[in-house]
C-alpha cells in the first residue's frame, strides 16, 4: 500500500464542476483524447464531459473506442449506434476476437468474442462497419492488452478517459490513493497511452444525477436491471462469462431471450453455470467437503487435477503464490477449515480458489477479513500475533 | 401449435392410447411420494399452485407409476389435502399411470420439472401494465400472479433510470489528502 495514510478529503466544489476542469485539462495537455466507451452508465458521463470539454477548446469530435464482446446487451448496441451516428462523436467499433474469462468451464477456461473459427456460434452478426482486423491485433490479446493500440503512437500524447469510480471496489479506491496531486492520472502506457479516471471521485447517484439534469441519452439496458430487481450499484453492463458476473448469468435468460438462445451454446458449461452459479458446484457460499473426502487439502488437490493443462498449471501456480504469501506471513502450516489470523489462508481457501479456477484471484480480498476475523476472534493483535513469530516457543 | 392439421400428417382419430385419455379419479390417500424427487416449491410458489388450482380447477393429471408412486404432481397431491380442495374435490385427484422401470421413473421426474420455459421480463412487464391500465386492482394482480409488492412495482414502472436514481443533486469533489491530525 503506498502512501498509506491519505483519506478521502471533500472539497467544496461538486464532482460536476471537478469533472468539468479535470476534462479540460486533458483536452489542453494531450495530443489527442479518446474515450474508452462501453456503453455502460459511467462511460457515459465520461462522453459527455469530453464532448463540453471538447467543444469548449475547440476539439470536437470526441474521439471513443467502443470493444464490442459480442454477447451483449440488445440495449447496448442500441445505445452505441445511437452515439455512433451523432456528428460530434467519431466512435471506433471493434469487433475483434479478445480473450475473455469464461468462468463457466473447467475445460474451456477462456473464450474469444467474434473468434472467426467459431463463426457459425456468434451471437449475432458483426455490424457494419465495425474494425474486424488490425495490424496491431492478435488473437488472444486482452482488452486492457489492445486498448494502447487502438489510438496508437502516431497520435502522439494520447489520454485514455476510463469511467472508473473508486466506490465500485477497494481495488479500485487504491489506484487513485497513491498520490495528491493528479491521483487520477496514470503514467504512460508504451510511452504515449496515459490512462485517466476523472470521474474517480463520483458515486452511483452522481452518475444518474448527471443524465437526469442534463437529459442525456444512456443505455435502456438499465432499466431492464431496475425491473428485473438488481441494487443500483450492481448494475453493469460487462461481459457475461467472467468471474463476478457469473452469478447473475441466468438473467441474461429472463431479460434477453433471443440472445440467451445463442449464449447458451456459444460457450461451455453457459447452461449449467446458468443454473447453478449461485451453488457450491462453483463455489458459490459455504462448502462442504464431498463424501470420500477427508481434508481440504486432499480436495484441493483432486480439484487440481480436474483441470486441462495448461490450466491446471496456471491454478497451481496461483495456489502456490497464495501458500508461498502465507508464508512470508508466519511460519504456522496451513489450517485445515479455520483462517490462519495472520495470513487469513486455510486449506478449505485454496480448495475454494481452486473450485472456482480463479487465476485472478479475485478472491484475495477475502484472505485479510478471514485474518482480521480470525484475530478478534482468537483476541490477539497484530503486534502480538508478529511477536508470536519471533518468539521460540510459540513456533510450531 | 396450430390447431389445423398439416396437410401431410396422417388422418389420426383416436388418441385412446395416450396417457392424458386414461385418467382416473383417485383418492389422494391412495397416493405415494417417491423418495428422489428433487424439485423444491418455495412457499410463495406454492401458495400460487393452491391459487391456480381453486381459480382453474385441475386442468393436469398427476402422473404415477402403476403403484401410484408419483413421478409428476408432488406438490399438487399434497395440495389436495388443503381443506379448500377437499371442500371442492373431496380428496379425489387426477391420476394417470405411466408404466416406467425406476431409471426412467426419475428421469421422467426431472424432465417434467425442467422442460420448461423461463419468462422473459419485458412480455411480463407489458402484461403487467396492460393489466393495470385495464383497471385490475392491485391486489388482484399480486394474489392472482404470486408475485410481492416489490416485483410488481419494479416490472410496471415506466420511469428510466435518471429519474429513480439521479433526484439528488451531486455529490462533492474528494481527493486524497493528508489525515487531519
Amino acid at each position: 500500500m503506498k502512501a498509506a495514510g491519505l483519506v478521502k478529503t471533500w472539497s467544496e466544489r461538486d464532482v460536476y464542476a471537478a469533472a468539468q476542469e479535470r476534462f479540460d485539462m486533458l483536452y489542453k495537455r494531450f495530443d489527442t483524447v479518446v474515450v474508452s466507451f462501453s456503453g455502460g452508465k459511467d462511460s457515459t458521463v465520461c462522453l459527455h464531459l469530453a464532448l463540453e470539454a471538447a467543444a469548449a477548446n475547440g476539439k470536437l469530435p470526441v474521439s471513443a473506442y467502443f470493444w464490442d464482446e459480442e454477447a451483449i446487451h440488445p440495449e447496448t448496441i442500441e445505445y452505441v449506434e445511437r452515439v455512433r451516428a451523432r456528428d460530434d462523436v467519431k466512435l471506433t467499433w471493434l469487433c475483434l476476437p479478445v480473450k475473455h474469462r469464461n468462468a463457466c468451464s473447467r475445460t474451456t477456461p477462456y473464450w474469444y468474442c467474434w473468434d472467426p473459427e467459431q463463426k457459425p456460434l456468434w451471437c449475432r452478426p458483426i455490424p457494419q462497419g465495425a474494425v474486424t482486423s488490425a495490424h496491431w491485433f492478435r488473437k488472444g490479446m486482452t482488452i486492457p492488452e489492445a486498448s494502447p493500440y487502438v489510438y496508437g503512437r502516431q497520435y502522439g500524447t494520447v489520454c485514455d478517459i476510463r469511467g472508473i469510480r473508486a466506490d465500485e471496489s477497494l481495488r479500485r479506491l487504491m489506484s487513485v490513493m497513491n498520490r495528491m496531486e493528479e491521483n487520477w492520472l496514470q503514467g504512460a502506457r508504451l510511452g504515449y497511452n496515459y490512462p485517466a479516471s476523472p470521474i474517480y471521485d463520483w458515486s452511483v447517484v452522481d452518475v444518474w444525477t448527471a443524465p437526469m439534469q442534463h437529459g442525456w441519452d444512456y443505455n435502456r439496458a438499465y432499466d431492464l436491471f431496475y425491473k428485473v430487481g438488481v441494487p443500483f450499484n450492481d448494475m453493469r453492463v460487462c461481459p457475461p462469462f467472467g468471474e463476478e458476473p457469473l452469478g447473475a448469468l441466468y438473467r441474461y435468460a429472463i431479460c434477453w431471450p433471443e440472445l440467451w438462445d445463442k449464449m447458451v451454446r456459444r460457450v461451455p458449461g453457459a447452461a449449467t453455470a446458468a443454473r447453478y452459479s449461485r451453488t457450491k458446484l462453483y463455489g458459490f457460499g459455504d462448502q462442504t467437503l464431498p463424501e470420500g473426502v477427508t481434508s481440504w487439502r486432499e480436495w484441493c488437490q483432486r480439484m487440481l487435477v480436474l483441470y486441462p493443462e495448461p490450466y491446471r498449471g496456471l491454478i497451481a501456480a496461483k495456489v502456490a503464490s497464495v501458500i508461498q504469501m502465507h508464508k512470508n506471513k508466519t511460519a504456522r502450516p496451513i489450517p485445515e477449515d479455520t483462517a490462519d489470523p495472520l495470513s487469513g489462508l486455510s486449506w478449505r481457501f485454496l480448495a475454494n480458489l481452486v473450485q472456482r479456477g480463479d487465476m485472478k484471484g479475485r478472491r484475495q480480498g477475502k484472505l485479510n477479513d478471514a485474518a482480521l476475523k480470525q484475530m478478534a476472534q482468537q483476541g490477539f493483535t497484530l503486534a502480538q500475533l508478529h511477536a508470536m513469530e519471533h518468539d521460540v516457543s510459540t513456533r510450531y | 401449435m396450430t390447431s389445423a392439421p398439416a396437410t401431410e400428417s396422417p388422418q389420426i382419430t383416436d388418441f385412446s392410447f395416450q396417457p392424458v385419455s386414461r385418467v382416473e379419479w383417485v383418492h389422494r390417500s391412495e397416493l405415494k411420494a417417491n423418495d428422489y424427487n428433487p424439485n423444491h416449491v418455495a412457499p410463495p410458489e406454492l401458495d400460487l399452485l393452491l391459487v391456480s388450482i381453486l381459480a382453474d380447477g385441475w386442468t393436469q393429471p398427476i402422473v404415477t407409476l402403476p403403484d401410484l408412486t408419483i413421478v409428476d404432481g408432488f406438490h399438487r397431491w399434497t395440495l389436495a389435502g388443503d381443506p379448500r380442495m377437499e371442500a371442492l374435490y373431496g380428496g379425489f385427484v387426477p391420476v394417470v399411470r405411466i408404466q416406467l422401470d425406476p431409471v426412467h421413473s426419475r428421469m421422467s421426474t426431472i424432465r417434467h420439472n425442467r422442460a420448461r420455459g423461463i419468462h422473459g421480463i419485458l412480455p411480463m412487464a407489458k402484461i403487467v401494465t396492460q393489466m393495470i391500465q385495464e383497471g385490475i386492482a392491485p391486489e388482484a394482480i399480486l394474489e392472482g400472479l404470486g408475485m410481492e409488492d416489490e416485483e410488481l412495482s419494479r416490472l410496471a414502472t415506466q420511469v428510466g433510470m435518471p429519474e429513480l436514481a439521479g433526484t439528488m443533486g451531486f455529490t462533492k469533489e474528494w481527493t486524497p489528502g493528508k489525515k487531519p491530525v
